[in-house]
């Protein structure tokens, strides 16, 4: 089973690795938007999933961090490379104060408290905040990342660089359910007072999925305002964190299912353009029959090495 | 003082639409600890559907029997789609994990939403001026339109009623048992999948009133405008403490005046970022609602 997870991971680097050999320039940006929508879709995974906590104003994240690369580019002449630290960094600070007075909620409180942000961020972007956020058309003409005189261009080289986010991604993924951090979500998330009557720190471990997930968000955000050059309002609205929810749900909180769900939800609709009026009329009935069907979700995720005679 | 006279009685009729809408969510909260999402939804459909009566069955007639028709049929419209809602997308997941129930009721509600959209089509659709006289008193500066008075009279006397209904009533008397406990309602003989039914009843049949009332008092309608009053209302409830009955009333009271003196005052464009700001910190101070009890969590 190990061994079958392992290839099936190889084959699906090695498929995301070769595919654009064979795309035309629409297929491209499809695949684009596939990687940059999974990175979100895992950095909400890592709150909601991981963490167990109701975030559902992720799209504010991702949101962010285009913003502070649009901003920072077009409105401060800062090289788009340069912002791309800040990207990460500036939304994981907003994960940080903002989770901070709010992860002791209860679930159902905690859901709504994020979407109350997620509003509020739309709104000030919308209402054109300190004149920089452009109000509700955006912020036109990012420029693309330079490297050594090697300039981002092509949609192919958006391609590779979406793709290297997505494995750094799943590396840090990996990574973090092996970890002591990864290890005390579980705990915290299946039971967590008993978690914490063993000396976990609830807030503190909470606070860091949320400011992780807000940075791999963030970076995702970056990655998006540079492949459409322009970031508006609507990209970053309560009804794509609701996307990101169910995804995560809907999969199954594992990698796998996010991404299966990231490819139904975001890369089918470009697929098909005809099909785009009932889009989120199919989906919600999808959404209700793997709901009835597989409480759990499509692929659940499963934790860790648990022996045999535990699981029972 | 005009102006805060004049949005005193805007934000009660505003608050008083809420308040019918948030009524649904808490009574659903209260019994299955569910945030139904589809609520909103229905509240839109509602006001289209009073829209397709009015227009295709009544023929345009302004009298006062079709609005009686209007409210009758769409109400009772409504609250089968309630209870066909549970049956479909609640009740098969009554025992699934939390997140489960969730996820499904965003899909109900995207399914609902993007129903209207594909039955109605995608553009606003005006509510007819003409069907409440839109007669107006002005009060020493202070303008109140005869719709302002249907609309608060009427939540008024619903939310009495459901008042003395919950309180009074031995069917209340189960429905607040069920929402305390459900294991031990059930040890005592209440059948709680009937009393879940009646509060899907109750609940869209109120939120079918609320959802005309928005559409003859904003008069623009869309078939996506469940999820913005649906959010307001949902606010409400929470404000007045999720599951508590009287408590969404009041919340959806001082929702109303918030939100009017809001726009009266400051600007209407940060109505929503003020609502929202006002919930959080609502939330991290008092997170069980301003009317709420506080209660430990259970283990």
């Amino acid at each position: 089973m190990k061994d079958l997870s392992r290839w099936g991971y190889f084959l699906f680097i090695l498929f995301i690795l070769v595919a654009p050999l064979g795309m035309d320039p629409r297929w491209m940006a499809i695949g684009t938007t596939f990687l940059v929508f999974s990175v979100v879709a895992l950095s909400e995974d890592i709150v909601l999933g991981k963490g167990g906590m109701f975030n559902m104003g992720h799209a504010m994240f991702f949101g962010l961090g285009a913003y502070t690369t649009a901003i920072l580019n077009v409105e401060f002449g800062m090289p788009v490379l340069y912002t791309l630290p800040l990207a990460i960094l500036i939304p994981a600070f907003f994960g940080i104060i903002l989770a901070g007075p709010i992860v002791h909620l209860r679930g159902d409180y905690l859901l709504v408290t994020t979407i109350g942000f997620n509003i509020v961020f739309v709104q000030a972007v919308q209402n054109n905040l300190f004149d920089l956020t452009g109000g509700p058309n955006g912020i036109f003409g990012i420029d693309v990342p330079r490297v050594f005189g090697f300039a981002f261009m092509s949609q192919t080289s958006i391609y590779y660089l979406a793709l290297g986010v997505l494995l750094l991604t799943l590396f840090i993924m990996r990574n973090l359910e092996n970890s002591k951090a990864g290890r005390a979500l579980h705990y915290l998330r299946e039971d967590h007072i008993a978690a914490q009557s063993i000396g976990i720190n609830a807030r503190l471990y909470r606070v860091f999925a949320f400011s992780l997930g807000a940075g791999i968000a963030g970076l995702a955000g970056a990655v998006y305002a540079i492949q459409f050059s322009a970031v508006s309002p609507e990209g970053f609205d309560f009804i794509q964190s609701v996307l990101f929810f169910s995804i995560v749900i809907v999969g199954g909180s594992s990698i796998p299912g996010v991404l299966l769900g990231v490819f139904v939800m975001f890369v089918l609709p470009e697929i098909f353009r005809e099909f785009a009026t009932w889009r989120y009329f199919v989906f919600g009935i999808a959404m209700i029959l793997t709901m009835i069907l597989r409480p759990r979700g499509i692929w659940p995720a499963k934790f860790g090495r648990i022996p045999d005679y535990i699981k029972g | 003082m005009d102006t805060f006279l004049q949005q005193l009685v805007n934000g009660l009729t505003i608050g008083s639409m809420f308040a019918l809408v948030a009524l649904g969510y808490t009574m659903v909260f209260g019994v299955m600890k569910l945030i139904n999402f589809a609520h909103g939804d229905l509240v839109a459909m509602a006001a289209f559907i009073g829209l397709t009566i009015y227009t295709q069955v009544l023929g345009q007639a302004n009298t006062l029997f079709s609005v009686l028709v209007i409210f009758a049929l769409t109400t009772l419209i409504i609250a089968f789609a309630g209870v066909l809602l549970e049956r479909i997308a609640y009740r098969p997941l009554r025992r699934a994990p939390r997140l489960s129930a969730v996820v499904s009721a965003l899909g109900a509600s995207l399914v609902i939403q993007n129903g209207i959209m594909l039955i109605w089509g995608p553009r606003m659709k005006i509510f007819p001026e003409s069907l409440i006289p839109s007669v107006t008193w002005n009060l020493g500066g202070v303008v109140v339109s005869f719709l302002q008075v249907v609309i608060l009279g009427l939540s008024c006397f619903l939310m009495v009623a459901l008042y003395l209904y919950v309180e009074k009533t031995r069917a209340g008397a189960a429905i607040r048992a069920s929402s305390i406990n459900q294991d031990a309602a059930k040890l005592m003989g209440i059948n709680v999948n009937r009393i879940i039914t009646t509060i899907f009843i109750i609940g869209s049949a109120l939120g079918a009133v609320g959802g005309l009332f928005i559409a003859l008092y904003y008069r623009g309608i869309t078939f996506n405008m469940g999820w913005n009053y649906g959010l307001y209302a949902f606010v409400a409830a929470i404000i007045g403490g999720i599951g508590n009955i009287p408590g969404a009333m009041v919340g959806g009271m001082l929702l109303g005046l918030f939100n009017a003196f809001i726009a009266g005052y400051v600007s209407s464009t940060w109505a929503d970022a003020f609502t929202f700001i006002m919930l959080i910190i609502i939330l991290i101070f008092r997170p069980t609602g301003i009317l709420g009890e506080r209660v430990a969590e259970k283990v």
